[in-house]
């Protein structure tokens, strides 16, 4: 799934440098993690990006960072379902997780080989269930 | 807050709306109706009122288990985000355009899904 590259990046935030280096960790768990909603293992290095922290297969994600990637300062350790799906100005899709423990809400960019047809269930879930009221629809619709 | 004879409202910061606190079904407002921006004054990292005091912009739409609307929101200065119902009066229209934005700028080919 070959991610889109767009002539017009010029406006686009540099990637936050990487202070955690996952590959120098020590033990079992070196190159990968265990997802905790399908237990799939996966790999950490991701095409397209280098800040996986959710499973490209149900896109669940566990909330051990605080205020900043990959500080690991959160001791809520719950996990976190996918939400919503947003978009960056340069076209960029972010994942935006909620922990199902505490609440908290966090962005992260898609990988390359996130499930497409989950991203896309989670992006059409606000135009399945219309949860304005159906008249908005109807008006939108005649715009 | 609320007084019996005052009206309680504030004045959105991105396109300064003078916006009444309570929306129609008398819950507190967070965002702004016209433009759906809000302000970051509270901490929900480690709760409590926030010292950042910044525009959030709205990035996406959420649906909850029961069907409702929330609307997802970034502060443009710390990043934080946070998530409030949407209300009856919103405007209709940046709330669809932000639920189609991930449609209409897709990262992989949709003609796939049809053979699905």
């Amino acid at each position: 799934m070959a991610r889109r590259t767009r002539a017009d990046d010029r406006g686009r935030r540099a990637q936050r440098p990487k202070d955690v280096l996952h590959g120098q960790r020590s033990g079992h768990r070196e190159q990968d993690f265990r997802c905790v909603g399908c237990r799939l293992v996966v790999p950490l290095a991701a095409p397209g990006t280098a800040h996986r922290n959710h499973c490209p297969t149900c896109l669940a994600s566990l909330h051990v960072d605080g205020r900043v990637p990959g500080d690991r300062a959160a001791a809520c350790r719950g996990r976190m379902a996918p939400l919503s799906v947003s978009v960056r100005p340069d076209g960029e899709w972010l994942l935006v997780h909620e922990c199902l423990s505490c609440g908290e809400l966090s962005a992260n960019r898609i990988a390359g080989d996130d499930n497409a047809l989950a991203l896309m269930r989670l992006a059409l879930r606000p135009l399945r269930d219309p949860g304005v009221p159906g008249a908005a629809h109807a008006v939108l619709l005649g715009l | 807050m609320t007084d019996n004879f005052l009206i309680d409202t504030f004045t959105c910061v991105w396109c300064g709306l003078t916006v009444h606190a309570r929306a129609a079904g008398g819950q507190r407002r967070n965002h702004c109706p016209s433009c759906l921006h809000s302000r970051h004054v509270h901490d929900h990292v480690e709760g409590g009122p926030s010292t950042c005091g910044a525009r959030m912009s709205p990035i996406s739409i959420a649906v909850l288990r029961t069907g409702d609307w929330t609307v997802v929101h970034r502060c443009v200065r710390c990043d934080e985000l946070t998530s409030s119902p949407v209300a009856e009066d919103d405007n209709r229209l940046i709330l669809m355009r932000m639920a189609v934005r991930p449609l209409a700028q897709p990262p992989f080919p949709l003609e796939a899904f049809g053979d699905l």
